[in-house]
């Protein structure tokens, strides 16, 4: 590790490609020059770029027509890589979508009214959450429109003895299951708790579920905002979107009355619903597996799949107390997670780092090479085929367990003998590992529908390929890539004769060429 | 019966074998494996038999999947659901092929829009597993409710989606590695011309078809995937293609990147071998389905071609994986469930059909399995997380038209319920298991291998199939 003033050029594109996407010959100079403290700090202060609801307001997704656009949910896409890819608060996006795999919304069940403005409302909260304090986002997520639609909190019933109707159950369980404390009871270093059986010891129970389950009961959309339009083609009206952005309201005479045990917790019988809202979640924030439990994620998400426990410990440190007494600022943890030692110095360990997931590698391209659209309407859709696409598209897991689970180990590897996880190998499959080859093939040269890469610094340099390749591997890899495999890459692209004179076209055929080269390389894979 | 090839298998698997069954010693696993081998009956040019698990994805509601409707258990369903129940005037009592009194002279109905597997029901070529969950022993509801979990032990975290699925597909919570499908893929895999094409999904990752030695190979519906780049000239280039297939194949001192590469081996071998084969396979029977996009349609599609090119790839058995995602109903279960049930019936009915034109219905057994079952009663819209459940076996072998296991009353306070209505299984997912496994070929000696708690339960074979 370097002290602040001596960061090399590899060290800080290592740094930039955990705390954001890409990186920049501007990005890494200041990193270089400001240090990662400072250059944190100055990310924190920047302001967020144009919503996600913004966005498509701008783009004219609300518009009201024949064609019934209110119920297509695909401009949820367009919206997100937009947010991704196109708008200023790097930093703050990537930590959004490293949250957006911890409490998991997806776009593929919501309908209803406005689906793209469901998940746009719902990357909002993430982004404006991502440098708060993680019991209000405990709060905004709980109470958002689109996990209300996705975990049923909307429209959720108290009990009625007369019919035998319970609460739903189904955000009560994930709330304590995967978005606060997890299964079983941890230590500081997010190792499991062993019983006197030597068996880890659960946190909950099913009755801790039935009883939480009533503090969520009695909210549904919060419609005091809409505006109902009655229109020709329809006999009844086309609501407004602000349902997708308010916080969910409750009903006191749908929310349930009885008391509630969970946790150790009692919560009086007839305790008004804010009250009781407040009291279990403050109650969860509490507990002292959140620290641990999220800690340990948000550190797969973005520096490696096996964290030793000391690294987990200090992470979890940062998330219990940020140095001011305050806990859960989020802040604290992603400067714990990103300037630990273990993040900054490359692993020795040959199981060391993570599989950079397909997402993050086609964003890392974009955010590198520059993407430029004409129209500004980012039409890309879902990617989440594996077979035509990269298995996975943002904010469009196949359920609220993400794409992957933080515990996967895949069979017959290495990685799972050595008691070892992996959990992006989850989704790297025959077909995947052909189907993203084949996505980059046509996306490096000729982009996405209007999305199309610039290449800016690339054209510039094209006729020299040891030094494109250079660059793209300190850029794209963090300079992980090994002088042979450089080597090897400099000298197919050299097929192409490339010149100074060249045309644009066989320019940018050999910069596509050197990309997918780089992309596909095992050594650019896995982030070290 | 047929047995499987037990040989060759892996020192570490038979000395695995060797310790659960009992055997201590050098010689033990020599000997098991000889037994083994000359059990094994000599395979027929026409020898073939395929498992294909069908996983309902999110718990399916069996509550609407079968519906008791005589009018006692229904007056009894139609208050305990409320408005999530199905009308009586869409009901219909399935007729079994012979006389069959359940609980409660309960008769059961499928939905209207389930016509096609009423149909195989009634013609035999589908049989009801009623009540069938997770179990590491038999379990009455004072058992279950016993502070003693030494001697009443339970399957881990219950109720809880991400595990019981791993339950239900190796036995064993979230982190599991080795499925049932897997390890009967270990026993058959060595029969097989081409042991990766064993154990097979169509529906990516999942643990039941991964085995200690079987790898779980993944096809998508519309084939294996080439990569383009390999087999053209990408940019005009072959260097680049040629650079691109060194690049993503050769081995490397890092695990995770050799890993990679591993699989970027297989993937394009593979590719050619399946898809080489799968060229010379022309299925008539139509998946293009009734209701929209089918998606366990397309899954079960590339399945019976893969079954059609079983002579050219040497498959003697093999086990598949396929799925349909969507099932937890805890709202609009009445609009949802509906839509999902009809593409379940109509993926079901076409595949059984693609298997009599192919002449392996008898060799093939499909069969659904899913996270758990939910409650009957209602929570508004929908219905939430329970345990046992109903599942469906189908196949020219399937002695259908019957009921098996024990009918739960239509109740949510008698001693074979946990709490509104989540039943507490009568038959375990060993037991189901063990009956899928046995007509697969696995010989009674190896089942706990296959299904490690098989030995708490006295019936290891439900008989249907």
């Amino acid at each position: 590790m370097n002290i602040m003033g001596s960061i090399s050029e590899t060290e800080a594109a290592r740094f930039l490609l955990r705390a954001q996407f890409g990186t920049s010959e501007a990005e890494i100079a200041a990193v270089r020059a400001q240090g990662y403290d400072a250059w944190l700090e100055a990310q924190f202060a920047t302001p967020r770029g144009q919503s996600g609801i913004d966005w498509l307001d701008a783009h004219g997704h609300n518009a009201v027509a024949k064609d019934v656009k209110y119920f297509d949910p695909t401009a949820g896409n367009y919206m997100i890589w937009n947010q991704l890819i196109g708008q200023p608060d790097q930093m703050r996006q990537r930590c959004a979508f490293a949250l957006s795999q911890f409490t998991v919304v997806s776009l593929n069940p919501i309908d209803g009214f406005w689906p793209p403005y469901m998940l746009a409302g719902w990357w909002d909260v993430l982004l404006e959450s991502a440098f708060g304090n993680f019991r209000d986002l405990l709060e905004r997520v709980t109470l958002n429109p689109a996990m209300g639609m996705y975990l049923n909190t909307k429209g959720n019933l108290k009990e009625d003895p007369k019919t035998g109707r319970q609460p739903d159950e189904n955000y009560a369980r994930e709330v304590m299951q995967l978005f606060t404390i997890g299964l079983y009871e941890l230590n500081p270093d997010g190792t499991d708790k062993k019983g006197a059986d030597g068996k880890p010891i659960e946190t909950y129970g099913q009755d801790d579920v039935m009883n939480l389950a009533r503090v969520f009961t009695g909210y549904d959309h919060n419609m005091d905002r809409v505006k109902y339009q009655t229109v020709a083609w329809q006999n009844y009206p086309v609501v407004s979107h602000e349902f997708c952005v308010d916080p969910m309201k409750l009903d006191p005479k749908k929310h349930s009355q009885l008391e509630v045990r969970f946790l150790g917790l009692t919560i009086p019988a007839g305790t008004p619903g804010p009250d009781a809202l407040k009291l279990a979640l403050d109650h969860l924030f509490a507990h002292p597996n959140v620290g641990p439990f999220f800690a340990h994620q948000m550190i797969q998400r973005m520096a490696a799949s096996n964290p030793s426990p000391a690294y987990v410990r200090r992470v979890a440190a940062a998330f219990n107390d940020n140095g001011k007494g305050v806990r859960g600022d989020l802040k604290a943890v992603w400067r714990a997670v990103l300037t630990d030692p273990e993040a900054l110095d490359p692993p020795a360990n040959p199981l060391g780092g993570k599989l950079r997931e397909p997402v993050l590698r086609v964003l890392g391209w974009a955010r590198t090479c520059g993407m430029h659209s004409d129209n500004g309407a980012y039409e890309i859709y879902s990617t989440e085929r594996a077979d035509e696409g990269l298995g996975q598209s943002p904010l469009k897991s196949s359920s609220v367990f993400n794409f992957y689970r933080p515990g996967y180990a895949p069979p017959h590897t290495e990685i799972a003998k050595a008691g070892l996880v992996a959990p992006e190998f989850q989704i790297e499959t025959e077909t995947s590992l052909a189907g993203y080859i084949n996505f980059l093939q046509w996306s490096l040269r000729w982009g996405y529908k209007d999305v199309k890469p610039t290449y800016v610094s690339l054209r510039a340099i094209a006729h020299d390929t040891p030094a494109v390749v250079a660059w793209l591997n300190l850029h794209l890899s963090g300079n992980q890539l090994s002088d042979a495999t450089c080597v090897l890459i400099a000298a197919a692209l050299a097929s192409k004769n490339v010149t100074a004179a060249s045309s644009d076209s066989d320019k940018l055929d050999m910069i596509a060429a050197a990309c997918l080269l780089v992309m596909s390389a095992p050594e650019y894979l896995v982030q070290k | 019966m047929t047995n499987i090839i037990t040989t060759p298998v892996s020192r570490r698997t038979m000395l695995r074998r060797a310790s659960q069954l009992g055997f201590m010693g050098a010689a033990a696993p020599l000997a098991i494996n000889l037994a083994g081998a000359a059990e094994a009956a000599a395979h027929g040019a026409n020898d073939y038999r395929a498992l294909v698990c069908i996983f309902l994805y999110g718990g399916n509601d069996h509550g609407n999947t079968l519906i008791p409707c005589d009018p006692i258990n229904y007056s009894r369903y139609s208050a305990i659901r409320g408005q999530v129940g199905i009308l009586k005037k869409y009901l219909s009592p399935l007729k079994t092929l012979a006389p069959q009194t359940l609980t409660d002279d309960l008769q059961y109905s499928f939905p209207p829009y389930a016509p096609r597997l009423k149909l195989l029901f009634e013609s035999g070529k589908l049989a009801a597993q009623l009540n069938v969950g997770p179990l590491i022993t038999p379990l009455t509801l004072q058992q279950y409710k016993s502070s003693n979990r030494a001697l009443y032990p339970l399957p881990p975290k219950l109720f809880s989606h991400n595990d019981q699925q791993s339950v239900w597909q190796a036995l064993g919570s979230e982190g599991s590695t080795i499925g049932w499908g897997g390890r009967m893929g270990d026993l058959a895999m060595a029969g097989n011309g081409n042991a990766l094409l064993t154990c097979i999904s169509a529906a990516g990752n999942a643990v039941f078809v991964s085995g200690e030695n079987a790898l779980q190979y993944q096809i998508s519906p519309s084939g294996a995937i080439a990569v383009k780049a390999i087999q053209g000239l990408p940019y005009g280039s072959p260097a680049i293609s040629e650079a691109l297939h060194q690049l993503i194949t050769r081995p490397s001192e890092h695990k995770l990147e050799n890993e990679l590469a591993i699989l970027a081996r297989r993937s394009i071998k593979m590719e050619g071998v399946v898809n080489t084969a799968l060229a010379k396979v022309d299925i008539k029977t139509s998946f293009d389905q009734l209701s929209g996009p089918n998606p366990l349609a397309d899954q079960l599609k590339i399945v019976a071609r893969l079954i059609g090119a079983r002579k050219e790839l040497g498959s003697k058995r093999q086990v598949f994986f396929v799925t349909l995602d969507g099932f937890d109903h805890h709202a609009d279960l009445s609009e949802k469930h509906v839509d999902l049930i009809k593409k379940l019936d109509e993926a079901m009915a076409a595949f059984y059909v693609a298997t009599v034109e192919l002449g392996v219905q008898r060799d093939v057994t499909a069969f659904t399995a899913s996270d758990f079952g939910r409650t009957l009663v209602n929570n508004g819209d929908g219905s939430d997380h329970g345990w046992g459940s109903h599942h469906f076996i189908m196949g020219g072998a399937v002695k259908g038209g019957k009921f098996y296991g024990t009918a739960p009353h239509v109740s949510v306070d008698t001693d074979d319920q946990v709490g509104q209505g989540r039943l507490l299984p009568s038959t375990s997912v060993d037991q189901y298991a063990a009956t899928l496994a046995h007509w697969f070929g696995v010989p009674d000696h190896e089942m706990a291998i296959v299904l490690p708690n098989i030995g708490n339960f006295s019936n290891r074979n439900m008989g249907f199939v």
